[in-house]
């Protein structure tokens, strides 16, 4: 099993590697002390299992875990965070406590070999709406384009379109693909900054020049940039709620 | 002990209150015609000063009620009022009969008969009045008690969780040194019995510091060094110390007042940057001032919304309890991506605390 550990402070690193060199099964292919670092060695390196630290600088844990995906097998390593133990628990994520000995390492490997065979998926919306509404609606999104990492303030967002099974960021004149519903993107944005126009659309409410009526019981949107995007009746009541 | 009857003065001052009323039912006799000036002064007056032993029985009555059963207190008022006025009509009977043997009474055939409703009603409504303002300031006393004792409790819970906030440790640095010793037994042993005295030496410091009133800023440096000393096993590299108090080293401080603000500059500063940086202690004495600052880098594009930390809050609540509203301040500033909190004390004499930290903490 090739694994990923991912870690800011060296020793609680070095643990991790000494466990893991008692088992032949296991191979450490990357040690990452950032986020950025570890999005780009998983991208690289497609490991088996991430160990994630909570608590690191610039992203934390479920960021990363945001970035990485369903499909990517991770045992969270913390030291103490009830709000997070609880979403743990509820979401059946494996996760390792600070400090912990070796057989509860063995133990963790063990349950996540029978994921990957089974490939259980990682439940990561759930988890994410369970520890993040505490911080409040989201002031950067992140999106990652293989082994890189975008950081985009919500500022600059001017609209977000559901596209198949994707959603993209549209920031000027740029635009970011991200594998999440549009749904899931309206709930973490501010509701009073962003507004659902339409089942497709997620407008900032910065951007909007004028809404004109297009035919009967439709209309549409046009940005101070142009782009013109259509408004449902759900959407337009909406809309005129926040204008 | 009634508390108009237990001091003189207060007595002497009630009685002549009663002058000016017996005045009153004088006239209100002239004017009825049932007396003459003279005999009505002579009548009335000794009457109503009487009357005002009587009245001081509402005392009695007012306390023994509540405010709750306004119906009940009415009823005893009443009852108490309309007894009352009769024991003085019986008293002003036999008074107009002392006087009349002394052949003082001229006017009217049966003087007592005429007299008897104004003085009934004066009594009753005067009683009543008297009944009226022992209630009210027996309310108003319970009120303040109340109020007292609310205050009484309020300082109490303060305390309390001024006790609950200096022993508080934060769990995460807890658990993290922790593992922290459980990576250095078998890479480096000596690094974890190093480790594991300063987790000690920090814990006890922690915990005796907190109980004194003041200590000198010595004292509270040496734990903020020690704090410092712990997470740098940690965080390696990404943090370096640098604490310069010169000769403000002698100045007292409330316990722990500097220890949070490293814990922030260490929590929600180095922790978030990637190459980490310096965490900065400064300490300057004037004249009636003593200025401490921390520094430390922060993450420059980190989420806004954050707050600074119960670090902060607690400090101010503190600062506010030790030296009251004005005395003391903490103010946060960030420019550069360095973020700076800093406290300003008054400088005080070690004589207005016994304290003996000085040779009580000796390693």
């Amino acid at each position: 099993m090739r694994i990923v550990i991912v870690d800011d402070e060296p020793l609680a690193r070095a643990v991790v590697r000494e466990f893991a060199a008692a088992d032949p099964e296991i191979e450490v292919v990357a040690e990452c002390a950032n986020g950025f670092e570890a999005v780009k060695a998983v991208a690289e390196l497609q490991p088996d299992l991430v160990l994630l630290d909570v608590q690191m600088p610039k992203l934390d844990g479920f960021e990363v875990l945001e970035l990485l995906g369903r499909d990517q097998p991770v045992i969270f390593v913390t030291a103490y965070d009830q709000y997070a133990l609880r979403a743990f628990e509820v979401h059946a994520v494996d996760y390792l406590l600070k400090p912990f000995c070796a057989e509860r390492f063995e133990e963790a490997m063990g349950r996540a070999r029978e994921r990957l065979r089974a490939r259980t998926p990682v439940p990561v919306e759930e988890l994410m709406r369970d520890v993040k509404p505490r911080a409040g609606p989201a002031e950067r999104v992140l999106i990652r384009e293989g082994p890189n990492v975008h950081v985009l303030p919500v500022d600059s967002i001017d609209y977000v379109e559901a596209q198949d099974d994707y959603v993209a960021f549209k920031s000027g004149g740029r635009q970011y693909l991200k594998d999440q519903t549009l749904t899931a993107v309206e709930r973490t944005l501010d509701p009073t900054r962003f507004v659902r126009i339409h089942r497709s659309y997620v407008l900032n409410l910065d951007r909007i020049a004028k809404v004109e009526l297009y035919a009967k019981d439709s209309r549409i949107a046009i940005l101070r940039d142009g782009t013109r995007l259509p408004v449902s009746r759900a959407g337009y009541a909406r809309l005129s709620e926040l204008l | 002990m009634h508390p108009i009857l237990s001091r003189p003065s207060r007595l002497a001052a009630y009685v002549a209150m009663w002058v000016p009323l017996g005045a009153a039912l004088a006239s209100l006799l002239t004017l009825q015609h049932v007396f003459a000036w003279p005999a009505a002064v002579a009548f009335a007056l000794p009457l109503a000063v009487a009357f005002g032993f009587l009245c001081l029985s509402s005392y009695y009555g007012s306390h023994a009620s509540t405010r709750d059963d306004v119906p009940r207190t009415v009823l005893t008022a009443v009852a108490a009022a309309f007894i009352s006025s009769g024991v003085w009509l019986l008293l002003a009977r036999g008074w107009l009969a002392v006087l009349a043997s002394f052949g003082r009474i001229t006017t009217g055939a049966s003087p007592f008969r005429e007299a008897a409703p104004t003085l009934f009603w004066f009594g009753f409504l005067l009683y009543l009045l008297a009944f009226a303002v022992s209630f009210l300031s027996h309310t108003f006393e319970a009120a303040r008690d109340a109020e007292r004792r609310g205050l009484e409790l309020q300082v109490l819970a303060r305390e309390a969780e001024l006790r609950a906030l200096r022993s508080q440790v934060d769990p995460h640095f807890l658990f993290n040194s922790l593992q922290s010793i459980s990576a250095l037994t078998t890479a480096d042993p000596s690094g974890a019995r190093r480790m594991c005295l300063l987790l000690a030496d920090f814990l006890r410091d922690t915990l005796t510091l907190g109980a004194l009133p003041r200590i000198r800023l010595r004292r509270e440096l040496l734990l903020a060094e020690r704090y410092l000393e712990i997470e740098q096993v940690r965080f390696g590299d990404r943090l370096r110390i640098d604490i310069d108090a010169g000769r403000a080293d002698d100045c007292l401080v409330p316990p722990l007042i500097v220890q949070p603000l490293v814990e922030n500059a260490v929590t929600h500063g180095i922790a978030h940057v990637l190459d980490g940086g310096i965490v900065r202690i400064r300490a300057a004495a004037g004249a009636t001032r003593l200025v401490l600052s921390v520094e430390n880098p922060v993450d420059p594009d980190r989420p806004r919304g954050k707050s600074t930390g119960l670090g902060v809050v607690n400090v101010r609540e503190r600062l506010r309890s030790a030296y009251g509203a004005m005395e003391a301040r903490l103010d946060a500033s960030e420019a550069d991506g360095v973020f700076r909190a800093q406290l300003e004390l008054p400088i005080e004499e070690a004589t207005a605390y016994h304290s003996n930290d000085a040779h009580r903490h000796r390693g």
